[in-house]
């Protein structure tokens, strides 16, 4: 899932700007309808992540953010209500770290 | 109040995604248009008789899951640690009740008539034994065992094992555990994040748990097996059933 992007945001101090997303609603239900565009379902193996998603490691829900993600982000995944952590995999991959 | 989410407090997220509001918002999300579980055109196919005898005997003992989900769930309230996850409790029997409803109801679609006495005659035998084990922790009113035996070990295995049983499933069915699906997530994911954040600030607590884990890990692993073996659902299917749950275990700090 490619969200539209918005912008480049203003470069941040000492590092690439981040790209900001337009979230569409991708029909996921699970959350009140004011939250549903940051999450989404993975649509099988051929599925890949934009910048601005994790897939959430409790429940699989696809997490989206409307800007691209970077290791220490914080995100939330609604559905399952967990708080996360943002980080990079051994394979160099972000992925999301449940923080209790 | 922001509509970003991500940039919520923890405080305030934990405040929203525990409250009756949020839970209202998001089941009319996917159950609004639904009657016992299912939209109402969706086509009940007419089953082989040895497929609907199956799925009857599994339907019976996801019954008994969900009995002892809500009698198990309605009890932690009673002690649960404060009110806000009095609440959330409170939004978690109200799903388990429905899920024992949705089920009843396909069971008497399906052509059974005493659904009470078709659960009895149906049991497998470890899914019984664990009910019992959950209520004990239950009325010992030792909270961390409680939400773990019933939001760690019998959620992660229900989620997975209807999910699994979903893509295999008849449309109705399907569509019913489907929905059943979207509460276990909550319900989950609740269990989960309580249980983490009391191990954080309680590390000691582990080895007891571990002890209770010891206890329930074959149970439940074997009772959901037993129902899998019923529903002639292959091995090579099941790899999620039992990867899920030694995922959360795994990521609360307790050895497979």
């Amino acid at each position: 899932m490619n969200d539209t992007v918005l912008r480049e945001a203003a470069v941040e101090e000492g590092a690439r700007a981040r790209q900001r997303f337009i979230l569409e609603d991708t029909g996921f239900d699970e959350v009140p309808k004011k939250y549903r565009r940051f999450y989404r379902r993975l649509s099988g193996p051929e599925d890949s992540l934009a910048p601005n998603e994790v897939i959430c490691p409790v429940c699989k829900v696809v997490i989206r953010s409307t800007r691209e993600l970077r290791e220490g982000d914080r995100v939330y995944c609604m559905p399952c209500m967990s708080r996360l952590v943002v980080v990079r995999s051994d394979a160099g991959h972000l992925e999301a770290r449940v923080v209790y | 109040m922001s509509s970003e989410v991500h940039a919520l407090a923890p405080a305030e997220f934990l405040e929203q995604v525990h409250s009756f509001e949020f839970w209202f918002q998001s089941v009319e999300g996917y159950l609004a248009d639904t009657e016992f579980g299912h939209r109402p055109g969706t086509p009940d196919l007419e089953l082989p008789p040895d497929r609907r005898e199956r799925l009857i005997t599994v339907l019976c003992n996801y019954c008994i899951g969900e009995t002892a989900a809500l009698e198990g769930a309605s009890g932690l309230i009673g002690f649960a640690p404060n009110r806000q996850t009095k609440i959330f409790l409170a939004t978690q029997v109200v799903d388990e009740a429905r899920h024992l409803e949705v089920l009843l109801h396909r069971l008497s679609e399906l052509g059974v008539a005493d659904p009470e006495s078709e659960i009895q005659r149906r049991a497998l035998r470890t899914l019984p034994v664990f009910r019992r084990r959950l209520l004990e922790l239950v009325a010992s009113k030792d909270w961390e065992a409680a939400i773990f035996a019933q939001n760690v070990v019998l959620e992660a295995m229900e989620f997975a094992a209807f999910q699994t049983h979903a893509r295999n499933a008849d449309p109705v069915t399907r569509e019913v555990l489907e929905g059943i699906v979207k509460d276990e997530r909550r319900h989950m994911g609740f269990g989960e994040n309580d249980l983490g954040r009391r191990l954080t600030a309680n590390p000691h607590v582990r080895a007891r748990l571990a002890q209770v884990k010891r206890e329930l890990d074959p149970l439940v692993l074997e009772s959901f097996e037993e129902m899998l073996d019923v529903l002639h659902i292959p091995r090579s299917e099941r790899p999620e059933l039992g990867r899920n749950y030694l995922a959360t275990i795994e990521r609360l700090g307790f050895a497979p």
